[in-house]
């Protein structure tokens, strides 16, 4: 569709602001339509990556599950790090590679909590939260 | 804004302030912070022949509330840094009970003519940045210097025991992501493991913790000087350097870290607190509150995003803060201790 929805948002907040939040009679719904154009922005901006973020962080964290199964001696840990390594999304719909997002975060922290324990290396853990949080930062209008 | 409101309000200020005549005009909200609805007003009465108008602001508790606040601390806090002299507006009037406008509220005075920095603006002050900065930190060193015993505020909620303040901080914050996440938080977890692994030195002192001191939460006005502390709803007894480590956290830097609260440069601002405060700054613990500093914004944007998708407080702040401002600190967390 063209205009795509990110256009769509992006040009809407940027008329909010600019045009019609000036006209609002109060300070407090001037203020308040200010913060609604800032997240008609942030919201333009994850229309395109939402899907992307989350399928690449999934992937990582399946890739690092992969790598360091191996080495952990917890029996129940390690095969819940096994299984979420083998697994694949079922679908592209943000919904549900969320819920895969949220089943490999608790593994995830209950990895690195492992790995805190028996002062085992972190840095390959610290490198995938670097990036999840990497992709998932906002800009701001302006 | 509703006259209901306005002429209940009227009724309770003549009586509590005890001016049969006084009168309340043009009540209407204004942005002013997510644990209270905060309103202006005019009121206006007769003292001694001598006709009196007079701004003030009126702080009414949500429905439901971000962090849960006790309004009486807040108020509190006002009437004894007001005492002591720093701009902190004068408290007027605080009533705990729901009979008079459905929920709890307090009065103040209202500092006129003046503005609050935005972190939506790259450069709130301009050319004033450097005159708010050094009264930023220098007032920030008077709130740490301030004996909690001598301004009335020894009682407040917090440890005194300045080697445990940091765990009860720590346990406090914790438990806040533990009641409001609504997805699992790996970065968050790890920085509470790393906290709780490498504890900072006890406190230089146990001094009254502002709790929320940083952009947006001051007034100045056009020739730059710092007219107001505000939001003062977190307040606690702890490690001065908690005020600190939040103060200069970069989230409030306007992108630039090396100056914090986007004002002056971070050595000179230490260094004001530092002769303020009259504390000696240890650098390594200032870096613990740091981090703590992140981690305790990640817990209160996680309530945000909690009220907010949850439908209890759809103020737009909530959702801001549980998107933008978690992203931003879970990057500041994740890039620091990743390299630790």
């Amino acid at each position: 569709m063209k205009p795509e929805a990110d256009q769509i948002l992006m040009f809407s907040a940027i008329k909010l602001a600019s045009e019609y939040a000036p006209q609002i009679p109060t300070q407090y719904g001037q203020g308040m339509a200010q913060v609604v154009a800032a997240l008609m922005f942030m919201s333009a901006q994850e229309y395109d990556r939402a899907a992307d973020i989350r399928a690449s962080e999934n992937a990582d964290m399946r890739a690092l599950f992969k790598l360091l199964a191996p080495q952990i001696a917890d029996a129940g840990l390690r095969r819940d790090l096994e299984t979420a390594a083998s697994a694949r999304e079922e679908s592209l719909r943000v919904s549900a590679l969320n819920a895969s997002n949220e089943h490999l975060r608790k593994i995830l922290i209950r990895l690195h909590a492992h790995l805190d324990e028996t002062g085992a290396d972190t840095r390959p853990v610290w490198d995938v939260l670097k990036a999840m949080a990497a992709r998932r930062t906002l800009t701001l209008p302006g | 804004m509703s006259d209901d409101l306005s002429e209940r309000l009227e009724t309770y200020l003549a009586n509590v302030m005890g001016i049969p005549d006084l009168e309340v005009a043009s009540l209407s909200r204004i942005p002013g912070g997510a644990s209270r609805e905060t309103y202006r007003f005019r009121a206006r009465y007769n003292r001694d022949g001598t006709e009196i108008e007079r701004g003030l602001i009126l702080r009414r508790d949500q429905t439901t509330s971000l962090i849960e606040t006790d309004r009486a601390t807040e108020f509190r806090a006002y009437r004894a840094f007001h005492s002591l002299g720093l701009p902190v507006p004068e408290p007027i009037a605080l009533e705990e009970g729901s009979e008079i406008l459905d929920r709890p509220f307090f009065v103040m005075e209202e500092i006129e003519n003046c503005q609050v920095g935005s972190i939506l603006s790259p450069d709130p002050y301009g050319p004033l940045r450097e005159k708010i900065g050094r009264q930023f930190f220098a007032n920030l060193g008077r709130i740490a210097r301030a004996d909690v015993d001598e301004v009335g505020l020894g009682d407040l909620e917090g440890e005194r025991d300045p080697a445990k303040c940091w765990l009860h901080e720590v346990d406090r914050w914790e438990e806040v992501i533990d009641e409001d996440e609504r997805e699992p938080q790996p970065i968050a977890r790890a920085a509470l493991r790393w906290l709780r692994r490498n504890p900072p030195p006890p406190a230089p002192k146990i001094s009254v913790v502002h709790g929320d001191y940083r952009t947006g939460n001051f007034l100045y006005d056009a020739d730059g000087d710092m007219r107001a502390i505000l939001d003062w709803e977190m307040a606690h007894l702890g490690n001065p350097l908690e005020d600190l480590g939040w103060a200069i956290d970069p989230l409030w830097s306007h992108g630039d870290p090396s100056r914090p609260a986007g004002t002056i440069p971070r050595e000179e601002a230490l260094s004001i607190w530092q002769k303020e405060s009259g504390i000696r700054l240890d650098t390594a613990a200032l870096a613990w509150w740091e981090i703590f500093a992140s981690l305790k914004g990640v817990a209160i944007w996680i309530s945000a995003a909690r009220e907010y998708a949850d439908g209890r407080n759809m103020d737009p702040v909530n959702a801001f803060s549980g998107w933008y401002c978690l992203a931003f600190h879970n990057k500041v967390l994740a890039d620091r201790l990743g390299t630790a």
